[in-house]
Order: C-alpha cells, then structure tokens, then sequence
C-alpha cells in the first residue's frame, strides 16, 4: 500500500471516527468541522470577492459584427487556431472591476483554446491562447522573439512605441516582450504592451492596458521636496519603533491612487493616474522580517501620499 | 416482528443521521490563511490593506470549486499549530504571508522554505519564533495528498522552493494527478498578488461546471500583463507545477 493511499485511509478513518464521536454528543455541536476549522476574520471588510457576482451577457455576430471581426483579425494576426465554434459575450467582471466584450474560440467539445477581450471602445485589452503546446519542434532566440512579437502586434494595430524589453520566462520558456507606456517623459506605473512568445516564437498572449490620465500638476514638487514629504511619513510610521529606512530611488511616474494604506477606501473605483514621485523605501530593523520593501506614492502636485504598495 | 421492524426503523435513521452528518463531514476541506496583525499599525506604523482583501477573495473562490468547508483564518488563529494541526485534513491550502527560501538547519547549500505565521495582537513579527518550515509541514501531512495549494508570498514558485514538496506535489508540469500548486517566483508586490489572483479566479470560475484548468485560469492571468515590479532584477513571475490539465475541483486522485 502506498503512503498516499494509507494516508487517505487514515483520513478518512479519522473523519468517519468524528462522525461518530459528533452524533455521540447529543448537543450536535462538536463536529469534525469544528475541530479542525480555523478562527473566523479578526477584523476588518470582508466584502471584496463575496456577494458581488460577475455578470455576463451574450453577444452574437449577428449583433456585435464589430467585435466578432476584429477578434477573428487578432486571431489570424497572431496566429491562433481557429476553433470549431466561437461564442461570443459582454462581461462586467465584478472581481476585476472590469467590462469588456470577449469573443473565445472554442474546441469540438466546447472548450476554450482562446480568448480575444476588447473594452468597451472597442480596443483590444488581452488575447490569450489557451491550449497545452507540445514538443516545440524549433528555438527561437530572444531577437527573434522579439521581431515575432513587433510583427503580431502591427497585425493587430496596437502600436510598439518606444524600446522593446525582452525577458526569459523561466516559467513557459520563452520571452517576455513588453513596450512600457511613457506620457509626457514620465513612466506610467503598470500600462505597457506586453507579448507572451513560446520557444517557438510562437505567440501565446498579447495584453495592452492603459489607464486614463489625469491632467498634470501645474506646480510639481522638486524631488527634494518629495523626498521631504516622503521622509516626513515614514517618521510618522516608524515613530518610536527603531525601524530604519534607506530611500533607494525616486522618479516622477504615473500612478493609480490605490488603496494600500487607507482601510476606509478598500473597494472603492479606480480613479485616473495622477503624477507623483514614487519612492522605493528599504526598512530595516525588524521590520524587515516581514517587509523587505515600501513603496510610496507622492503626488506631485500637493505632496500627500496617495497610495503605494509592499513587498512582504 | 415489531421487534424487527424496530430494530429496522432504528437502523435507518441511525444510517440517515450518520450519512448526512458524513456527507457534510467527508467534504473536501480547504484553509485560507492570511498573515494580517504584522501589516497592522501597531507593527508598521500604517496598515497594509492587502492580506484582508486576498484573504476574502480566496475563502470565496476557493469555497466556490467545492472545498468546505473552509476553515483556516486571518489574524490571531493563523498559527504554526493551527496550520500543522489542521493540514492533514486538508485538500486545499492558500496561504498570504511573508515566505522566502531560507537555508535548512543542516546548512547551506540544503534549502527549507518557510512562511511566517500571524504573530498575533500583542507581538509583531520574528522569524525565529514565527517561521512555519516546509519540513514541518511535510512531517505534519503525513504524506496525504493534496490537491491545491497556492502560496501567495514572495519566492515560493521559485525553483528552490521546498513548499511544493511539503504537500507532495512535484515540481513537473506534467503530473497527471489533480494536484496543482501556485506561487511567486521573486519579491513581489502585495497588490501584483492581487491582480494575479483576482484575474485567475475570474478566469477559473467563470464558467459553470468547472470546464476551465487551473493552467487556463494561470496563462490567463499571466497573460493580462499589467502587473508593476519592485525592479528590473524582481519582475513579477508567477509560476506553477501539477497537472496542466485539472479544473481544481477537489478529489481523490
């Protein structure tokens, strides 16, 4: 008998054994549940990704020509096999605050071997094949990857400006190829082109996100300034507390205000990008146990902190 | 004979009340654990809002492939015990924490990966009290079998990562047992984890019947794009190891 098997046995000795032992007492109360469920939340919102559901609508080509031609232009473009069926819907997608149109193709028995999603003007957001590859019968270099990846996405109209970066996936194999958005001279935090490129060469995913912009502060902060700012709200947190911190960098980059330090706005909708000085801020003392990195946002214009993230 | 029909009515509800206490008993179990009190004012001096928001998204998620029932925690009960006692039971395990590759007791060059437990309302966190090692919980699986574990820290879907093994889950991606493990290649930031999950679970129970993989729902996800790294040698990786073709439902495999 494998340990596998005999470890299933015991479970489900165990758990038959707890069955009994639960109808022995009378009061119905000491379940196997109860003795090995863990606490319930301590504190705080439990709202997000409970009770909100998706909501999805069916499209058809016969309604929504548009749609259904551009997806077959970026299936061919980037070189996805045409499925048996396409079924075609409108999503508001409740987990990733999101609305998008998305057209799959569809394998004999129903299944996704791709997805084309577009926003609501019409804009191509993501196209993912979904299929296992198998053997890759060529390799590709990381040159050629990223020449296959500028040529996927002129077939599909989406623009490459600026200098492609090109990263090993170690997990597939094969390449990254990403364009980072840049407005006004300035990084804008997360937006970028992306292409996903099997060893092959072969595409496996192009994704564009591009979040709007809100106009630029007329008077922005001098970078002495935004470190002042910086500065003066990790002395506030670490009051006290002998945390140290060194501010690794500072640039100006378009941010989404979020919510990582402010409980009260959790779940509240994504406001457009805002310039800010962005600061990498490296804790130490035992802090740094848990936290190795601090990520501030300081926007620009007024100097308050409108967000960040960490590294845990 | 009443004595017989007795004795058969009696039987009946006997077998009645024990199959649907065992029908809800038997369930596949699942634990979501989210390390919250370390990212608390009291220990950073600022509230990190994120541990509460991946916990609440994964209980849901996780609850919605058929895993119950849920138990695990955030806060005080995620403990070292907590965890080890309870992970022989489970099918399914999440855990958002700190968690790294840290040299086992025997040295360097011999890897241990650890993630660290809540430390609790009056403490902040230390690994040495704290660290919940992959060894341990290996010890404390008895070598069961699990069938999907996500860590969502940073570093565990790196290939030094010893956490897969913990719930006997090789590090292949072409098992054809329904096993699948989750994690983060590098240093990786809270609200990355966020958007990879939030796209993963969208993806993966967006359709009825389970139809889609979790390998779906993973090159979904991966292929959103979008997601900001803390620097050029840190980007944002996730990584995964099991069965390219499971739907995440639970199961004896």
């Amino acid at each position: 008998m494998s340990t596998m098997s005999k470890s299933k046995k015991i479970r489900s000795f165990l758990a038959v054994g707890t069955v009994v032992l639960s109808l022995a007492v009378s009061t119905g109360q000491l379940t196997a549940a109860g003795l090995v469920s863990g606490n319930a939340p301590s504190s705080g919102d439990n709202s997000v990704g409970l009770g909100r559901s998706t909501i999805e609508t069916p499209i058809y080509a016969d309604d929504a020509p548009k749609v259904f031609a551009h997806a077959a232009t970026v299936r061919d473009g980037l070189g996805f096999p045409a499925g048996a069926n396409r079924s075609g819907k409108h999503v508001k997608d409740a987990l990733q605050k999101s609305e998008y149109d998305e057209v799959d193709e569809l394998d004999n028995a129903g299944r996704q071997i791709s997805i084309a999603q577009f926003d609501t003007a019409g804009d191509l957001v993501a196209a993912v094949r979904l299929d296992i590859p198998s053997g890759f019968m060529v390799k590709a270099t990381g040159d050629g990857a990223s020449k296959a990846a500028e040529r996927a996405l002129a077939k599909v109209s989406l623009a490459a400006v600026g200098q492609a970066q090109v990263e090993d996936d170690p997990v597939a194999g094969g390449w990254n190829v990403h364009w980072d958005r840049v407005q006004d001279g300035f990084a804008v935090r997360g937006d970028e082109t992306r292409v996903r490129v099997w060893q092959d060469g072969r595409i496996q995913s192009v994704a564009h996100v591009e979040h709007k912009l809100a106009s630029a502060p007329v008077t922005q902060l001098t970078r002495d300034a935004g470190q002042r700012a910086v500065s003066g709200q990790l002395d506030k947190w670490f009051a006290g507390r002998g945390f140290g911190y060194a501010i690794q960098g500072m640039n100006l980059e378009w941010v989404g205000p979020n919510t990582a330090f402010d409980p009260a706005k959790v779940g509240a909708t994504g406001e457009p990008y805002r310039l800010a000085w962005v600061a990498n801020v490296q804790p130490s003392g035992s802090i740094s146990d848990v936290v190795r990195l601090i990520t501030l946002y300081v926007d620009a214009g007024d100097g308050t902190v409108i967000g960040g993230d960490v590294v845990e | 004979m009443r004595r017989a029909k007795t004795l058969l009515v009696s039987v009946l509800l006997a077998v009645s009340a024990l199959g649907a206490t065992a029908q809800a008993t038997l369930a596949f179990k699942g634990e979501v654990w989210s390390n919250s009190d370390a990212f608390t004012s009291r220990c950073l001096g600022f509230t990190d809002t994120y541990p509460q928001q991946l916990y609440s998204l994964n209980v849901a998620q996780i609850a919605k492939l058929g895993y119950q029932p849920i138990g695990g925690a955030i806060g005080s009960g995620f403990t070292r015990t907590a965890l080890l006692n309870g992970v022989f039971y489970d099918y399914a395990v999440y855990a958002h924490t700190h968690g790294d590759n840290y040299w086992a007791a025997s040295g360097y060059p011999n890897v241990d990966s650890a993630i660290l437990q809540d430390p609790g309302t009056s403490s902040c966190n230390n690994f040495a009290r704290d660290a919940i090692r992959s060894s341990a919980i290996k010890s404390a699986t008895y070598g069961s079998f699990y069938n999907l574990v996500i860590m969502s820290t940073c570093e565990l879907g790196g290939g030094t990562s010893t956490m897969p093994g913990a719930f006997q889950i090789e590090k292949t991606k072409s098992s054809t047992n329904r096993k699948f493990y989750l994690g983060y290649v590098n240093s990786t930031y809270d609200s990355g984890a966020f958007r990879f999950e939030q796209a993963f679970w969208s993806y993966l129970n967006g359709a009825p019947n389970h139809q889609r993989t979790l390998y779906q729902a993973f090159t979904y996800a991966a292929g959103i794009g979008g997601y900001p790294a803390p620097d050029a040698s840190n980007p944002f990786v996730a990584n995964w190891w099991g069965n390219p073709n499971y739907n995440g439902t639970p199961g004896w495999s």
